[in-house]
Parts: C-alpha cells; structure tokens; sequence
C-alpha cells in the first residue's frame, strides 16, 4: 500500500513542508517563544522525521521520547492548536490534498496528549 | 555619461543583491560603505555590536591570512531574530583611489547547513537500514541453503526458479530408526526431539565430511545424496562411507548414552531428479529410481545393517566388506541382488 509519504516524494517532499513550517514557527508570536534557544538544524531534522512518521514514512518515532523531550516545555492547548494551523498551512503550500493534510492531522492529534502539559 | 550610469547601476545592484556586502578602510576599519543584506543581518555597522564583537574575534587571524594570502575565510553565527543565521564570511583586500580596502562579503549559509545536517541524517537512516536488510537476507539466505543445496539456490536466487534436473548417476541413502514410533510413545516429545537432533547433527557433520548432500528427514528417516546437484564420481562409496560411520556413531553413542539407538540403511544407486518442489512452501527434494530403490532397501535391511543392490559391489568392494545375500523379490523393484555393505573396520579394531 502506498503511503502519504510516498505520494508526495519521500523525504525530500517533507523536509521542504517543514522548512516552510518554521519559517512561520519562527515568526509566529504565541509559539515562536520556544524556539528562541533550540538548534534548529537538528531540531529540522527529527521533525523531518516525525511528519514522515506521521505520513506512514519509514521512520519510528518514539512516543516515550517524543514526551520525554517536551516535558518541561509547558505547552498549552492553544501552543499546540496554532502549530497544528501552521502545519497545516505549510502542508497546503506545498500543495498536499486536503484528505492527506487531514490524515496527517489526525495522526498528529493523537499524539497531543504526549506534547501538550495536562491541565493547563 | 555612460561610465556615471554604469557607477549608478553597480551601487544600485550592490545595495539591492542577496548578498551582504561591505567595504571598510584597511588602516582604521571604518565602514565607507555596506548594502541592504549586510544592514539587514548585522544592523548599522557603525553602532552594532554583533559588528564590533565579529571584528575582535577575528582580526588577529584576519591580519595573519591578509599577510598569506590577501584574503580571508570564516564564518560568523548571529541571533538577529529567534533564528540563529550561519554567515559565510569572505574578506578580500583591494585598492580604490590608492587607499587599501577591505571588502567584506557575506552570504547566508544557514539553509544549506540544515540540508547538509538532513542529508548527513538521512544517509545514516539509509546506511542502518541497508545493514538492517543486509542482515536481514544473510538470515533467509541461511534458511533456504538448509532447504537446498547450495549450487541449487544460486540457481533459484539468479533465475527465481529451479529447473528439475535428472542425474543419472547417484547414490542415495536411506536411514530409518528402529522402534522409533515406540520410542516416541513412552518418551517425552522434549526428549525425542533431543535425541533425533543430536544423532542428525552428526550424521550432517559425517555426511559433510564425505561431500553427501542432506536432502531431508522424514520424522525419524533420513534421506542423503551423492552426485547431484554436483556430480561425483565416487557417489557410491561417498554414501557406502557414510552409512558405514553413521552405524559406528550409534554404537559408539549407545556405550554411553541411556537411549539406545539401531537403525537399517538400504542404498540405492542410478537415476535420481532434484528439484524445488511448491510454490509458496519450497523445498528441494529428490525422486527417482535410486531414492526408490534405498527406501525399499532400508526396509530390508536388518537393524544395524547396510543393505545395496549388487550394481554398486563394484564400486565399493576395494573399500568395504561387501557380501552378497541373494536374491530377494522387493516391493515395486522386482528379483534384486543385494549385498551386505560393512566398514573395512574390523582389521582397524585388531580382531
């Protein structure tokens, strides 16, 4: 079967979605914040990976680690609301069907409760 | 007129390119001029302190580069927002209206950075998944050569398929436990199966040894060949040697083990077919006249015995103690021959 991410031409396709997606991460004021000191190289990269994970791609994101990583962020619902829009955009910018950005986001909709801190 | 509108094109170029551009005076470092990029990355380079700070760290290393080479080479990180930048730096030294110049040019590099961090990530991705397969196809290709020979996979792995072949000279033997199916009544399963494990482990290892090809078991029956798919020309003693050193390994084993083990083998010899047989659950096996002819034989022969048609006495009787014991009508094949095939062994144990 044929994946979201093959579709759309593997790595080289989603790496192009996320650099989109900090640009206007980066400039976004209600979650540029947590940007401020990150290397964002690397921080591109595993996010390569992580939307490639979400598109059915070949790499494994870790649940425990994707936790472990944000857990002294302090993410609220609405951080994380605005980051889903901005992925979103990106994904339409480069012209993703509105089905697949949709799966993408559901995908990225389980994964809330791992980024975003409980009860806040 | 033409000259001053080309000054005017130049600087209006210079202001507007991607690139960061400044020239300063080589004695006192004061900026004479800096376009809109370089504005941009670094502010107005008389008051910034990105500036400033950048100037300080280099200059020492700037001067001595200046001193080899007239140019210079780094590369400077700023914050002029969240994003850190990667600057390429490239200072060259010049002349303009006989006052040395040092002209600054910056590019920024920090796009290409994160590619080059991406692909250095990527490949390795790739690397560990090749090694992954590559592991992945040494184990398959560890399991099909215990369901085939190895010449017969190499076929299979080239072609993805086998073509049957017909051997016309081979030798094959057939070994079957006596009491095995009581055996496994009265014993564990756990037990049976270490029992049949280790004696077939040393059967492979002896058949190895004489360059006979395990075809299968069959529960407690073991098929072996010599001649196909390699042909070998002294199939028939290749398999006579076994026979003989697998009946000697059980003796040896039932001194000292609390299972005893007896076993018949026939032998058979002649025209054999090999090849993968099924489509989704391949396996390599033999068939033909001398499988035929071992089975029955082995059936035949008494415990501890090796039974042959007489067509192979020739070929063993320089090697072996071989007895003819008439001739016996067998199932399927019609009035044979047989001989009794024993090792040479008896001189070997001084009696």
């Amino acid at each position: 079967m044929s994946s979201t991410f093959q579709k759309y031409g593997g790595f080289s396709a989603v790496s192009r979605v996320v650099m989109t997606f900090y640009e206007m991460v980066l400039d976004n004021d209600l979650v540029g914040h947590h940007f401020d000191n990150v290397d964002m190289p690397r921080l591109m990269d595993h996010q390569t990976k992580f939307v490639s994970a979400l598109m059915g791609g070949p790499s494994a994101m870790n649940d425990e680690r994707l936790a472990f990583v944000h857990r002294d962020l302090a993410i609220t619902r609405e951080e994380f609301d605005e980051i889903v829009l901005l992925l979103t955009d990106a994904m339409s910018q480069h012209g993703m069907e509105q089905a697949d950005i949709h799966n993408v986001k559901k995908s990225f909709e389980e994964k809330r409760a791992l980024i975003q801190k409980a009860a806040v | 007129m033409a000259s001053l509108a080309l000054t005017t094109i130049n600087e209006q170029l210079l202001k507007s390119i991607g690139v960061g551009i400044a020239i300063l005076r080589f004695k006192d470092a004061k900026f004479v001029f800096h376009n809109a990029a370089f504005t941009e990355w670094f502010g107005d380079p008389t008051t910034s302190d990105t500036v400033k700070e950048a100037m300080e760290t280099l200059r020492d290393q700037a001067l001595d580069s200046f001193r080899e080479t007239g140019r210079f080479q780094g590369e400077i990180q700023i914050k002029p927002r969240r994003r850190t930048l990667v600057i390429s730096l490239n200072l060259y030294l010049t002349e303009m209206e006989s006052e040395k110049m040092i002209v600054a040019e910056c590019q920024n590099i920090t796009r290409m950075r994160e590619l080059e961090q991406m692909i250095d990530s990527y490949s390795n991705m790739v690397e560990r998944n090749t090694r992954q397969l590559e592991r992945e196809k040494e184990r398959v290709e560890k399991l099909l050569l215990n369901l085939m020979p190895r010449t017969v996979y190499e076929e299979y792995k080239t072609f993805g398929v086998v073509t049957p072949q017909l051997y016309r000279e081979v030798s094959v033997l057939m070994l079957d436990f006596v009491g095995f199916t009581d055996f496994t009544e009265k014993n564990d399963p756990t037990v049976t199966l270490g029992e049949l494990n280790d004696i077939f482990t040393a059967f492979d290892r002896i058949s190895e040894q004489f360059g006979v090809e395990r075809i299968k078991t069959i529960g407690d029956a073991y098929l072996a060949v010599s001649g196909m798919p390699e042909a070998a020309p002294d199939h028939a003693t290749a398999v006579a040697n076994c026979a003989v050193r697998f009946l000697r390994y059980l003796e040896r084993r039932n001194q000292s083990h609390r299972f005893q083990w007896e076993a018949r083998i026939g032998l058979g010899s002649g025209a054999a077919v090999g090849s993968v047989v099924g489509v989704q659950k391949y396996v390599y096996d033999v068939f033909g006249p001398a499988v035929n002819m071992a089975a029955r034989l082995q059936v035949f022969a008494h415990p501890m015995k090796i039974v042959a048609p007489i067509d192979m006495k020739f070929d063993l009787i320089d090697g072996f103690q071989v007895d003819e014991i008439g001739s016996y009508d067998i199932k399927g094949l019609g009035s044979l021959e047989l001989i009794n095939v024993e090792g040479n062994l008896s001189l070997a144990r001084g009696g």
